[in-house]
């Protein structure tokens, strides 16, 4: 069985900052993966890598055996990817089941042509629908995006990414800046989005939450790999321990 | 010595798309906003420059009104127009420039006429001097110094002065204003206020060499700034100088080669298009477009 | 009908395709596109070739809608490299181009033009007939459009290309078709535009006419298909009923592009829309 998604010795620099430099590791399917790091660690930088966002100086990236590193981004959400964006953006002039319909209806957007050709959308409504029910965001289907708190933003974003049907999804800090209450809805809907077998990688600063739902912890520092296992036993490493404490782990509120 | 003549017109007009263009590149740098309208205001201080100079038969003087009337229209520009527009997306502001620039463009029309107006005197533009053969008018001289006199200035400005320092610094960075003690908003209207006055004097200068002021005077004139601020990595002043001089000394050279297929001035359009084709980010900044 | 009658209505119909189809890429697509006038020229001039060389009403359609689309499609590849509004100058950089083209070349008449071109035979009538019925398709079509998939595709692209891609929609087929599309029926309204003068100069397809569409588009209210086609037909009767707006007609556009974009980024559509809830509220 080949690996969801597997990286080889990807690397990125901007201007003097080596972002990423040189990651590998292989992912297998329905595992539950925590990306970790210090602030500034490429954590977010290796998520865009991964999805087609920015364009590695070198390395690789497979999606389930095939090499997608040429591809874009939308093709390979068409080959089994969604990802959740660290900044929210829902097309805020759309109602919420709008944007999850949208999603829902991949198959449709396929090509311009072929968007053309159809108009029905009651099956993709239907799918949102439950869809949103899922991640808690039922009754408020008829509003535009715009308008919703935050909290419930960072849900829609969930629920755009499953409308895609994903074998692997990619959440930069679905949990950063919601309250208490928020985060542990939230939780519970990535729990679910596990339980039907996709393959989750978390990027997420709140350790306690990470400690608790993953079972792998890949962790990131100076855009390398310095530790890769069990949690608890990547958490007890004096080096992850080092960089965590010299990088501030306390600084939660990053852009 | 065609050829210096060439490289004399080339430069001469540089310096004039240099006046022009750097409001255009500062605005763009500080509010992400395409100022189109920047050539109303580039035509608004020719027809102040000829009026007033007509009127009091002193063309030093219609330069001074040109240089305080533009900027006040300058700086309601960003007060009515783009201020309010600011939340939108950035072709929106650009649309309303444009349409701005059209109204500005007919209303000259229907208060000055189509045919425009010239000087009733205007001697000095068409004194000609000859050095080794290479033919400069005065104008060209006129148009060379006041860009080396202005742009210097501007470099003292933004160097040696409190404000200046804050300026450039906050139109590189616009977030940093606050920690150099100054209030995000002056910079807006001062660099609106500068940009206008730049161009006023660009438009004065190209009245004279018409020895004309029309309607349509700084419409081609605002396409071709757009094209060096974008050339020149929009929001950088030196890459700006630069582009300005390189476009004048292509147009000069160029009309050689391809007049025969093409207006003078679409060569400004087609070196647009393709630079931005091939480097939307420009030549010499590393800022993104 | 008088001959004055019928060349209005003719006219209306032709700026009701091209405000429509700018509003497919401007309002749908979200790609502002300020050099739409070169299209409908290169529909015009496309179409008056072929009536010289040929004669076939049939073939000038075809030639014009082909000669308009491959020029979008070519400034569609644009709309992939550059930021909105960079595209908004390029296309405003691709209309002058056309123009200081088409001046400069004696094949396509300079700018002298081209004049003497053979008639429909259809008449005035008949010609005024054939341009209303492709202005209702034109009208059909967006409609039909803005209700696909295509059209909820497009409203994405519009909003935001990055957020589109993670749902896993190919922004630049999108924006490609938009510019393919929307061009090729200006270039229809080219030929239309032959068939009606008979007589063409580059001078009816410059950047100022392709801001009169913009207003049009922004007048009625980018993204409204009913919307643009009151404006369209409004701002086209505009001057002929009132004297002054003929005369001083830049100074009104203009003026109300600005006032419109200022006050009311909706246009007409949004504006009947808060009228109506407000009313629907009270
Ligand atoms: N577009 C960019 N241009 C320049 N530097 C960048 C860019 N994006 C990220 N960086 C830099 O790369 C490093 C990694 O950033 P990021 O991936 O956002 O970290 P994390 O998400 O782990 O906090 C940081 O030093 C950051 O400043
Ligand atoms: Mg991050």
């Amino acid at each position: 069985m080949s690996a969801a998604l597997k990286l080889d010795d990807v690397a990125i620099r901007f201007g003097g900052v080596q972002a990423v430099g040189g990651v590998s590791f292989s992912i297998k399917e329905g595992d539950f993966v925590g990306l970790i790091g210090p602030n500034g660690a490429g954590k977010t930088t290796l998520i865009k890598i991964i999805a087609g966002l920015l364009r590695p100086d070198k390395g690789s990236v497979q999606l389930s055996g095939v090499d997608v590193t040429a591809d874009g981004t939308a093709a390979r959400v068409r080959r089994g990817l969604a990802l959740t964006h660290q900044i929210v953006r829902p097309f805020r002039e759309m109602t919420v089941l709008d944007n999850v319909a949208l999603g829902a209806g991949y198959r449709r957007t396929s090509s311009p042509f072929r968007a053309l050709m159809h108009l029905d959308r009651r099956l993709e409504y239907e799918r949102a629908a439950e869809i949103i029910a899922q991640v808690g965001l039922a009754g408020t289907e008829k509003k535009l995006a715009g308008s919703l708190p935050l909290g419930q933003m960072k849900r829609l974003e969930v629920a755009r990414a499953l409308a895609v049907e994903p074998c692997v999804i990619l959440l930069d800090e679905p949990l950063a800046g919601l309250n208490h209450a928020e985060a542990s809805k939230q939780v519970e809907a990535i729990a679910a989005v596990h339980a039907k077998g996709i393959t989750v990688v978390l990027v997420e600063h709140n350790l306690e939450e990470v400690m608790r739902i993953c079972r792998r912890l890949i962790v990131l520092n100076n855009g390398l790999v310095i530790g890769d296992g069990e949690p608890r036993e990547v958490m007890a490493d004096p080096d992850v321990h080092e960089a965590y404490v010299g990088g501030g782990m306390a600084s939660h509120a990053e852009a | 010595m065609y050829y210096f003549d060439l490289a004399v017109t080339g430069i001469s007009f540089g310096c004039m798309y240099a006046m022009m263009s750097v409001g255009l590149t500062l605005v763009y740098g500080l509010l992400r906003i395409l100022h189109v309208a920047h050539a109303a205001v580039f035509a608004l201080g020719a027809y102040v420059t000829v009026l007033v100079a007509n009127a009091t038969g002193s063309i030093a003087l219609g330069f001074l009104a040109a240089v305080i009337v533009t900027p006040l229209f300058g700086m309601a520009i960003y007060r009515l127009l783009y201020e309010p527009l600011l939340k939108y997306r950035p072709d929106v502001p650009m649309i309303a420039s444009v349409g701005l620039l059209v109204l500005m463009q007919d209303a000259f029309r229907i208060v000055f006429g189509e045919q425009g107006i010239t000087f009733q005197r205007n001697a000095f533009a068409f004194k000609t001097f000859n050095f080794a053969g290479v033919t400069v008018s005065a104008l060209q001289i006129a148009m060379v110094v006041t860009a080396l006199v202005v742009f210097t200035g501007l470099h003292l400005f933004t160097t040696r002065t409190r404000i200046g320092i804050g300026w450039r610094a906050t139109v590189s960075k616009p977030q940093i204003a606050a920690s150099f003690g100054i209030d995000p908003i002056k910079v807006r209207y001062l660099n609106f206020a500068v940009g206008s006055v730049l161009a006023a004097i660009a438009g004065g200068l190209v009245a004279e060499m018409n020895n004309l002021v029309d309607p349509g005077i700084g419409f081609v004139v605002s396409y071709k700034a757009l094209a060096i601020i974008v050339l020149g990595g929009l929001g950088s002043v030196r890459g700006t100088l630069i582009a300005s001089l390189v476009l004048g000394l292509v147009e000069a050279y160029g009309t050689i080669f391809i007049g025969s297929w093409l207006d003078r001035d679409a060569i400004a359009f087609l070196a647009l298009i393709v630079l931005l084709m091939i480097r939307p980010q420009g030549f010499t900044g590393a800022r993104a477009a | 009908m008088s001959a004055y009658e019928i060349s209005i209505i003719s006219i209306i119909g032709i700026n009701v395709i091209l405000a429509v189809s700018l509003n497919m890429i401007s309002g749908f697509c979200g790609q502002i596109s300020l050099g739409h006038g070169a299209f409908f020229g290169a529909g015009a001039y496309a179409a008056a070739l072929t009536m010289v060389g040929s004669g076939s009403v049939p073939l000038a359609i075809m030639a014009a809608l082909l000669t308009g689309s491959l020029l979008g499609l070519a400034v569609g590849f644009a709309s992939l490299r550059v930021r909105t509004d960079f595209l908004a100058v390029t296309t405003i950089g691709v209309n002058f181009l056309f123009v200081g083209f088409v001046r400069k070349q004696a094949w396509l008449g300079g700018e002298m033009g081209i004049s003497g071109i053979p008639a429909t035979g259809f008449g005035p009538v008949g010609n005024m007939t054939m341009i209303l019925l492709f202005a209702a398709a034109t009208i059909a079509l967006s409609l039909y459009i803005s209700r696909s998939w295509m059209g909820f595709a497009f409203r994405a692209v519009g909003e935001d290309e990055g957020a589109a891609a993670t749902l896993g929609i190919n922004s630049g087929a999108y924006k490609l078709a938009a510019f393919g599309i929307g061009t090729a029926l200006a270039g229809l309204a080219g030929c239309l535009y032959t068939f009606f003068t008979q007589f063409i100069t580059v001078d009816a397809f410059d950047f100022i006419f392709s801001v009169m569409l913009m207003a049009m588009v922004v007048i009625g209210g980018i993204g409204s298909t009913w919307g643009v086609v009151v404006a369209a037909v409004g701002l086209t009767l505009l001057p002929e009923a009132i004297r002054f707006v003929n005369d001083y007609r830049l100074l009104v556009f203009g003026g109300l592009l600005v006032l419109v974009i200022r006050l009311a980024p909706g246009g007409l559509t949004g504006m009947v829309q808060r009228a109506f809830l407000a009313v629907r509220r009270s």
